[in-house]
């Protein structure tokens, strides 16, 4: 079905973050009437390719090219115009309005400068039949529809800018199986009819029923396009992950039984976890593996308390008892310490200084009635920074003056400061500096030695290999595989990421 | 010159400019002074002190609008609560007249408080309708009209009265500010405003009860303006209807010129003291300098946005 030149191709484009390669010397084409699947690692760099093509960031360097023309898009408006359409994969649309309205967004059918509300409902219901909705009325608010439906909208709105390309991000992680089989009679109709497809899934057997074009990225790297069949799923599997420079983790103890220290059965909270059945025992690093968004954060937040209306059992020591606030989740008898995702957000108060940051966790632990002892609070500053050997000029300067990797030490200083039992981390690796990194692998250890109960999710699969003694990996909402030992290897973590069963993993299914 | 400006933290230089700016003030004014009457008022100790006194009253009702400002929120329901302490205060009488003012403060506080914490109210919202509920409530208690009833010898001794040539309100005013310049340096509770103020989010993860946090600092606020609406029924000896209205708008514009963040999280108490006398040097000038009242209000209005101008010029420090 492809015609000979591509309708769009990025040549020689790389894009840097604040000096972050997010991708580097990219060559990548794909043509209309084909349905071409992008495969990655989180991280490895899709996103930003497809945010290049939609207009959405400029290339730092590199050419993109439309139909042999030479573009240089600067807004998605201008993308669109030449005929990229993207449906993102976090829902665009405003729940307030009406279904139509939203489809028409952007360019809405007007009658003497004003909006046709008929036309523009007209479009929408023409639309909505194209991808066969029919049941979804277009006067209805969006917030009142499902996310399925929702989703559904979304392809919609995409199809009414005349779309040659379709650049689908996520965009059936929402549906419902009913859907996702009307979605792919629709893409299959669009490629028909000549439009091209970008498609971006963490799903292999839907990449399978659907694309005819794969392309593998890994690190910002565009490492492999072919066709359909001519790889089977191991070989992918082993191009997403390739050969990585090792890092250094400290070695690990002996595997050994320890009593379990936090016990979690079935826990539940809304849909995004789905009876997760979990120990970790004193001195043990467990790592929670698996791919972005399979309710990974949503445990570590639910175990931390900050989640509302969390259903199952959580049992910490001798204490039972679910957590309700992060105060209460510090103090008494449940010590439980987060390092949370964001350290800029989440983290850190960064206008404040370094000593407020440190202390913020621990007042109580410096003060003498109602005052802060101010000696004392100073030598747990100095404590703290000499323990985690973050590279200050003065406590006093604000926090936003570090780089990440110290900035990443301050909130780890800051709860080691509560002498927590239970420490909690989400990604805490995640955009600093490798030196760190083995600083902060070490440290790890070095707790759980001490007998803390360590959990730990990263979405950078070595290290879930070289620091943790088990491993879970999630999906959809609850755990579906524990490894352990030897069995952690990249292989078995990503097939079970994905959720698909491949002969060379040892696998070990716990919940069906 | 450059050097100087970069050792200057972000946080002093608002309260630097704002202390030249009360210079200018009192030069300017002395400078018209000289020029129509041939002599200095402005300058004597008499004068001076006439002039803190009147910013005791403001100066009170600022220091619990920090620290609700520092939060990021706003209390619009400070005129009201002023008044109805003064009311209730005046009404009561005797050795509980003070006591039920400033209860009254403290329940106006701990209902803006809840409302906002844990309805998750906008505060501006909130606060305003606090403030038409009391006046209603007022009206109510009064039947309309200002209520005879005056203020009881303790509340005009502090307010007007003086030890040593100095008003005893300029005590109370001090008082006042070490007790909220000590909660918000040196304890926890100040700490945990300030990381509420600057990210309530990762101040909750941090383990800080934000919400007991907004409570406290809206019932910090409802004291002050309950003690500063004391006060000024004590100095009128009388409390009346729309007592407080003329403290809201200069209460903030104090806090934001001394350089407290108006979005939260920065700003030294300090800072809201040198607000308050810059804005009753201001007023007290104008009206030295005979400006009519659209003039006073026009060059009012004018140094408070040209101020804000001159610190978002300061180098921010942000990610």
């Amino acid at each position: 079905m492809s015609t000979d030149t591509p309708f769009v191709q990025l040549s020689g484009v790389s894009k840097f973050y604040a000096g972050v390669r997010a991708l580097e010397n990219v060559d990548f084409a794909c043509r209309r009437g084909t349905i071409h699947a992008v495969l990655g690692e989180n991280g490895a760099g899709k996103s930003t390719l497809i945010k290049i093509m939609a207009g959405v960031v400029t290339p730092t360097v590199g050419d993109l090219t439309v139909e042999g023309r030479k573009e240089h898009f600067v807004a998605p408006s201008e993308a669109v115009r030449n005929g990229i359409v993207c449906v993102f994969q976090e829902l665009s649309l405003m729940p307030d309005l009406t279904v139509a309205d939203n489809i028409s967004i952007a360019d809405p059918p007007r009658r003497f400068g004003l909006i046709d509300r008929r036309a523009q409902r007209q479009r929408a219901e023409e639309l909505l039949a194209r991808i066969h909705c029919e049941d979804v009325d277009p006067r209805a608010l969006v917030r009142d529809l499902s996310l399925s439906r929702r989703q559904m909208v979304e392809i919609a709105k995409a199809l009414g800018k005349k779309p040659k390309l379709l650049i689908l991000d996520e965009a059936t992680s929402a549906l419902t199986s009913r859907d996702v089989e009307t979605v792919y009679k629709v893409l299959g109709e669009l490629r028909d009819a000549g439009t091209g497809m970008l498609f971006i899934s963490h799903r292999m057997h839907e990449v399978e029923a659907l694309c005819d074009t794969l392309s593998v990225f890994r690190n910002g790297r565009h490492i492999e396009t072919f066709r359909k069949g001519e790889r089977s799923q191991s070989d992918i599997v082993k191009l997403m992950i390739g050969r990585d420079v090792e890092h250094q983790f400290p070695p690990k103890p002996a595997p050994q039984q320890r009593p379990p220290h936090l016990a979690i059965s079935g826990l539940s909270w809304e849909n995004r976890l789905n009876g997760v059945d979990l120990k970790v025992g004193k001195g043990e690093i467990v790592g929670l593996g698996g791919l972005d968004g399979q309710g990974q954060k949503e445990l570590l937040l639910a175990l931390f308390g900050v989640l509302k209306g969390v259903g199952g059992q959580v049992r910490i020591g001798a204490g039972n008892g679910l957590t309700g606030s992060p105060a209460e989740a510090k103090g008494g008898a449940k010590r439980i310490a987060l390092v949370p995702e964001d350290r800029k957000t989440e983290g850190l108060m960064l206008p404040m200084s370094i000593a407020d940051n440190l202390l913020a966790s621990s007042y109580h632990k410096v003060s003498s009635g109602p005052f802060i002892d101010p000696a004392r609070a100073k030598a747990a500053v100095d404590e703290a920074i000499q323990r985690l050997q973050i590279k200050v000029g003065r406590p006093e300067d604000a926090v936003a003056t570090l780089s990440g990797g110290n900035q990443q030490k301050v909130v780890i200083a800051k709860w080691l400061m509560t002498d927590p039992e239970v420490i909690l981390l989400n990604d805490p690796t995640r955009g600093i500096d490798v030196g760190t990194k083995q600083e902060l692998y070490r440290l790890m250890r070095e707790l759980a030695d001490r007998g803390n109960a360590i959990l730990f999710y990263s979405t950078d699969y070595a290290e879930l290999i070289g620091c943790c003694d088990r491993v879970s990996v999630m999906y959809g909402g609850r755990i579906v595989t524990e490894l352990e030992g030897e069995a952690i290897t990249e292989e078995a973590i990503i097939s079970a990421s994905l959720n698909i069963h491949t002969p060379d993993a040892k696998r070990e299914a716990i919940a069906s | 010159m450059a050097s100087l400006i970069a050792r200057i933290k972000p946080d002093d230089f608002p309260i630097l400019v704002a202390s030249g700016f009360i210079l200018v003030i009192l030069l300017a004014g002395t400078g018209y002074t000289l020029a129509t009457l041939g002599t200095m008022p402005l300058l004597t100790p008499n004068y001076l002190l006439t002039q803190l006194q009147t910013g005791a009253f403001l100066g009170i009702v600022a220091a619990g609008m920090m620290t609700v400002i520092l939060l990021g929120h706003i209390d619009l329901s400070v005129p009201w609560t002023m008044t109805a302490a003064a009311m209730m205060a005046s009404t009561i009488g005797g050795p509980a007249a003070i006591p039920t003012g400033l209860a009254i403060g403290l329940c106006v506080g701990l209902v803006n408080g809840l409302g906002v914490a844990y309805l998750r109210i906008p505060s501006m919202i909130f606060t305003l309708g606090v403030d038409s509920v009391m006046r209603g409530l007022m009206v109510a208690h009064t039947g309309g009209f200002a209520p005879q009833d005056t203020a009881t010898d303790l509340m005009r001794y502090l307010a007007a009265d003086k030890i040593l040539g100095i008003p005893v309100a300029i005590f109370v005013w001090a008082a006042v500010s070490i007790v909220i310049a000590a909660i918000l340096s040196r304890t926890a509770f100040g700490k945990s405003i300030y990381a509420t103020g600057n990210r309530e989010a990762a101040a909750y993860l941090s383990g800080i009860r934000t919400r007991w946090v907004i409570v406290g600092a809206f019932v910090i606020s409802g004291l002050c303006a309950a003690s500063a609406g004391i006060l000024l029924a004590g100095y009128s000896n009388k409390a009346y209807q729309g007592m407080g209205n003329a403290y809201l708008l200069p209460a903030i514009a104090a806090v934001v010129i001394g350089g407290t963040h108006i979005l939260g999280g920065r700003g030294r108490f300090i800072g809201t003291v040198v607000g308050v006398i810059l804005i009753v040097l201001l007023n007290s000038v104008l009206s030295i300098m005979q400006m009519p009242e659209a003039g006073r209000q026009i060059i009012y209005g004018t140094v408070i946005i040209t101020m804000l101008l001159v610190y978002g010029r300061t180098a921010r420090v942000t990610s």
